[in-house]
């Protein structure tokens, strides 16, 4: 009996006391609490700036020429939003912006049954480079647009987010299969590509269970795979490239810690992953002089032979000694302190050459001696998403996780809450 | 003369409406007139042709210009539209730096695929750069499509209005003959009535104040003259009063000379 019971308690202790009892209390210091301040603030400034002011549709990058992306325009509306509360911009201008944004979404930006287009011309709102009618990138436009209305309950805001998320009919982007598809083009209609294996996916598969007017079935959920890794006795539920962002898109909106996916915490796997990451550049400290202790990221981003998909292991674990400071920093829910003293790294080594006035640009190599001199959209939105989870009291997560259709998603799929707070290591 | 004399065909028969009063109230017709009568219709019928191309010189170069320098502007905007909505658009797309651009997005777009859907990186990796070469060729389609779009678009807008100029500027000028015509046929009704007081009055800008003029001058001398002849007919003397009105009308033409 005593056996038994030691038994229970040691297995109960292992599954939802271990994960925070093995972390550390982490709490910045006031100078680095300020330079995370900074960062998230600068990095707003991507979203005033490349933001078109008629339209407010949102460039995919600061590099001339590039496109608008409608997945940087939803972290735009959040970007608006959370500025405006924060005081960093006047909350009419966040109103007025907000509001552009959305009606254009509504109205002008050119989508397939409410599934908008990838890219967009930023002055038009037309389809450009062929783009697809992406999934993915539909719901985190949608994702930003129900975050801005929730900053904004009972407007013109709230009504238009409501209308762009009822139109998406997310049922006709499964294409009648088990598993919703990544896009389509007028050309070649559904693209041969699924959201069938864990990676970013989860926020969209939310908002398309939790959808009030076009739901896939909720057992969309538990159908995608699941594929189980391990780094370094780093057990991981992981995305086939093993890039970093992929742990962290659906973090920025859903809060996985309450959440249990049949024994899966996801907040925990990300965690895991980022340390994972960490531990798969430092292991290349060696061979790359950009990797170390505070110096580590290996997510999708541009790299000194164009955009490439970084990531560590498990998974496909792709590197070059290229380091996404983004990446490092949208990890500062899972890790908090070496996140944090990644970012003061980044920033008193590389402050010149890696910081502008929109933030940490997009990735490095020192090898190489190369420095992007841009700023990605979508890199930005979760960098100030997740720095505004983890510096003003969890409000975006507070906030989108009192959506219907996140609880109605919840409901459906039968994902168990249990207790948690934030991590701190 | 009584022999020249010849009865009236029915009134069914005569070609020229204008004498039809004069064959009710006389029931006569002399050689005279018909030969001259006969000898206006044909040559209203077949010589009627027009010898010089300027009959109102400066009437007709008023109305040459006013639909020249319309069809002048639309021309010169449908040009400029062209010129600046396409060739411009053309030039710019087509510019080092855009076209620099276009290959890098071109470039970012085959490698964001590449990075999305990694399964199929084997198959992209060695076709990379037809893959760029064809996204470049299919965003080159997409910005001419655009710049064809939005240049007729602007030129559907500029010349809706333009013929709104043009259709307004033809009312304006049509008035400007409408206007006199309108007022000497309200002369005319007012002559055929009886009342030779009628004057044509236009405005400042209309056409034909020369015939209005003219007409006012023929109408006041008419009106003259019968106000002569009215007041003769009062006259207690009635052999002197006949006397002067024979005199009074020894001068006037009549298709009737009697």
């Amino acid at each position: 009996m005593f056996k038994r019971l030691t038994c229970f308690f040691l297995v109960f202790f292992l599954l939802f006391s271990l994960p925070c009892a093995t972390l550390l209390a982490f709490e910045p210091s006031p100078e680095d609490r300020a330079l995370l301040n900074k960062i998230e603030k600068d990095t707003l400034q991507y979203f005033t700036r490349f933001s078109d002011k008629m339209t407010g549709l949102t460039k995919d990058s600061s590099r001339a020429g590039s496109p608008s992306s409608v997945a940087a325009t939803g972290f735009a509306l959040a970007a608006y939003a959370i500025g405006g509360s924060r005081g960093w911009i006047a909350q009419d201008y966040a109103y007025a912006r907000i509001l552009t944004t959305l009606q254009t979404l509504r109205h002008k930006a050119a989508h397939e049954k409410g599934i908008f287009y990838h890219f967009l011309d930023t002055k038009t709102g037309n389809r450009v480079w062929g783009s697809e009618a992406s999934s993915i990138d539909t719901a985190f436009a949608v994702a930003g647009a129900l975050l801005a209305a929730r900053y904004y309950p009972g407007t013109e805001i709230e009504k238009l987010a409501r209308e762009i998320y009822e139109r998406a009919d997310w049922k006709w982007m499964m294409n009648n299969s088990d598993f919703i598809c990544m896009g389509w083009t007028p050309e070649s209609k559904f693209l041969p590509y699924y959201w069938d294996s864990y990676n970013e996916l989860m926020l969209l598969v939310a908002l398309a269970i939790g959808s009030p007017t076009f739901p896939v079935p909720p057992n969309a959920w538990e159908r995608w795979l699941r594929p189980e890794g391990d780094y370094n006795n780093h057990k991981i539920i992981y995305a086939s490239t093993g890039s970093l962002f992929t742990y962290q898109f659906s973090h920025a909106y859903i809060d996985f810690r309450k959440l249990d996916d049949r024994g899966i915490n996801f907040f925990e796997n990300s965690r895991e992953a980022s340390l994972a990451n960490r531990e798969y550049s430092m292991s290349f400290s060696g061979q790359y002089k950009g990797y170390s202790e505070s110096s580590w990221g290996l997510s999708a981003s541009v790299g000194p032979g164009g955009y490439r998909a970084y990531g560590g292991k498990p998974g496909g674990g792709f590197q070059d000694g290229t380091i996404a400071p983004y990446a490092t920093l949208s990890s500062i829910v899972f890790t908090p302190e070496f996140s944090t003293k990644a970012a003061r790294f980044f920033y008193d080594s590389y402050q010149k050459e890696l910081y502008g006035n929109f933030g940490f640009k997009d990735a490095f190599n020192l090898d190489k001696q190369w420095w992007a001199s841009e700023y990605l959209g979508i890199d930005q939105g979760i960098t100030l998403l997740m720095l505004e989870n983890y510096l003003n009291d969890e409000l975006v997560w507070k906030k989108f996780m009192e959506l219907p259709a996140i609880k109605k998603w919840i409901e459906l799929t039968g994902l168990r809450t249990r207790s948690a707070s934030i991590a701190k290591n | 003369m009584k022999g020249d004399e010849k009865k009236l065909p029915p009134p069914s028969d005569i070609p020229h409406p204008h004498f039809g009063v004069l064959y009710t109230r006389n029931n006569v017709l002399t050689d005279e007139f018909l030969f001259n009568s006969i000898n206006r219709e044909g040559k209203s019928m077949g010589q009627n042709r027009r010898k010089h191309f300027f009959i109102n010189k400066p009437l007709q170069i008023r109305f040459m210009l006013a639909v020249i320098i319309p069809l002048f502007l639309i021309n010169l905007v449908a040009l400029a539209g062209l010129y600046f909505g396409i060739w411009s658009k053309i030039l710019e797309t087509f510019s080092n730096e855009q076209t620099l651009n276009d290959l890098v997005t071109a470039s970012r777009m085959v490698e964001y695929e590449q990075a999305r859907h990694p399964d199929a990186n084997q198959d992209f990796s060695s076709l990379s750069f037809f893959k760029q070469t064809e996204k470049l060729s299919l965003r080159q389609r997409e910005v001419f499509k655009g710049i064809l779009d939005e240049t007729n678009r602007s030129l559907f807008w500029k010349f809706s209005l333009l013929l709104f100029f043009l259709a307004w500027g033809t009312i304006f000028i049509s008035h400007k003959i409408a206007g006199p015509l309108f007022r000497f046929s309200k002369a005319f009704n007012e002559v055929e009535k009886g009342d030779y007081r009628s004057r044509v009055t236009l405005r400042k800008l209309d056409e034909g104040h020369p015939v209005a003029q003219e007409f006012n001058e023929a109408m006041e001398k008419t009106d003259r003259l019968l106000s002569n002849l009215k007041a003769l007919t009062q006259e207690k003397d009635a052999p002197q009063a006949v006397a002067k009105i024979k005199e009074k009308l020894s001068t006037v033409q009549t298709s009737a000379n009697v």
